[in-house]
């Protein structure tokens, strides 16, 4: 092989060494193409399953789930103001896990009960997690991707109530300063699903 | 011999354009979450209309002349499993306890017996020094 040859020979060599690495970059993944942060990987959705139970461990939540419909004025209905305060779900939302955005509500006080059961729930930050245990066994696990305070005034609906592609979760109570017997703000936390858990024998 | 070298720089050169084409082909399609990140913007938290013009939801068709505003959300999913009906104002999760008593004042209680705390410690320590001459 003389010198030509050689070259000829490196020079293939350092094609077939571009196309190899040009390759393998097609195959690199692409960017979300969702608005909202989305979490290290993307959860498969769930069957619909109504929630039972909601827990956040970073915040010391472990609530059963009510079922909550519209209120005669369209708004929204939340828990009872009793003094075992529970979390609710909205039913004509998805249920946690389903493609869509899933709404739960709590109180952040009941009156002269004391603390309601979304008490932290604004010191929750990117990250954490949530989980929703639903009725057929599964539980969809969370991961928050935002923690928003916004005036009463300017709820966001279309933040939290629009169409998403992918399924998360909403939590909703009261927060900022009081305002009479109520409280001027909302506390919103978006969380995407980040997770399933099968059903494990015994465990609802 | 030069017949070998021109062959293998043929062979060499048509490697290196089927090695970029996988790449050209890649290319127009990174421009996609352009479009995407530009999405927030197409969401104005503060529109208080209940029909936002659709022109502006379509960030990916804003360079052709005719907006067509038939789809209004092409991007997002269908409404199966959405929120049926959206509730209207904003939920009213939260009842205050009443100035001086609740959780209230249990907070001032117990920021009176943290003082009381922090000033019978500083008082022991005072004490304390005294005591050894320091």
């Amino acid at each position: 092989m003389n010198s030509f040859s050689r070259r000829a020979f490196t020079a293939g060599a350092l094609a077939s060494l571009l196309t190899a690495c040009a390759g393998r970059g097609s195959d690199a993944p692409r960017p979300g193409t969702t608005a909202s942060p989305v979490p290290a990987r993307r959860a498969r959705p769930l069957a619909r399953s109504v929630p039972v139970r909601l827990l956040i461990p970073s915040i010391g939540v472990d609530t059963p789930v009510l079922r909550l419909g519209l209120a005669a004025d369209g708004t929204v209905q939340v828990p009872p103001v009793t003094a075992h305060d529970r979390a609710g779900w909205y039913r004509h939302s998805p249920t946690p896990g389903e493609s869509g955005p899933s709404v739960l509500l709590g109180h952040v006080t009941v009156g002269p009960y004391g603390d309601g059961v979304f008490r932290h729930l604004a010191r929750l930050h990117r990250g954490e997690r949530i989980t929703a245990r639903l009725e057929n066994g599964t539980a969809a696990q969370f991961a928050v991707t935002a923690v928003r305070t916004v005036p009463k005034t300017d709820f966001p609906a279309d933040d939290v109530y629009g169409n998403v592609d992918r399924p998360e979760l909403r939590l909703i109570t009261c927060g900022g300063a009081r305002t009479g017997d109520g409280y001027a703000d909302n506390v919103i936390v978006f969380a995407a699903l980040s997770g399933t858990k099968s059903p494990t024998p015994g465990e609802r | 011999m030069r017949r070998t070298v021109l062959s293998a720089l043929a062979l060499a050169g048509t490697a290196v354009l089927m090695g970029t084409g996988p790449a050209f082909a890649d290319g127009p399609s990174t421009p996609s979450p352009v479009p995407a990140s530009a999405a927030p913007t197409s969401q104005p938290e503060k529109s208080a209309e209940p029909t936002p013009a659709p022109a502006t939801d379509e960030p990916t068709r804003a360079a052709e002349p005719t907006p067509a505003p038939a789809t209004d959300e092409p991007t997002r999913a269908p409404a199966e499993g959405q929120v049926s009906r959206v509730p209207s104002g904003a939920p009213d999760t939260g009842v205050a306890a009443s100035p001086g008593s609740g959780s209230g004042g249990t907070a001032l209680g117990a920021g009176a017996a943290a003082v009381l705390a922090l000033g019978g410690g500083t008082v022991f320590v005072v004490h304390r020094r005294r005591a050894t001459g320091a």
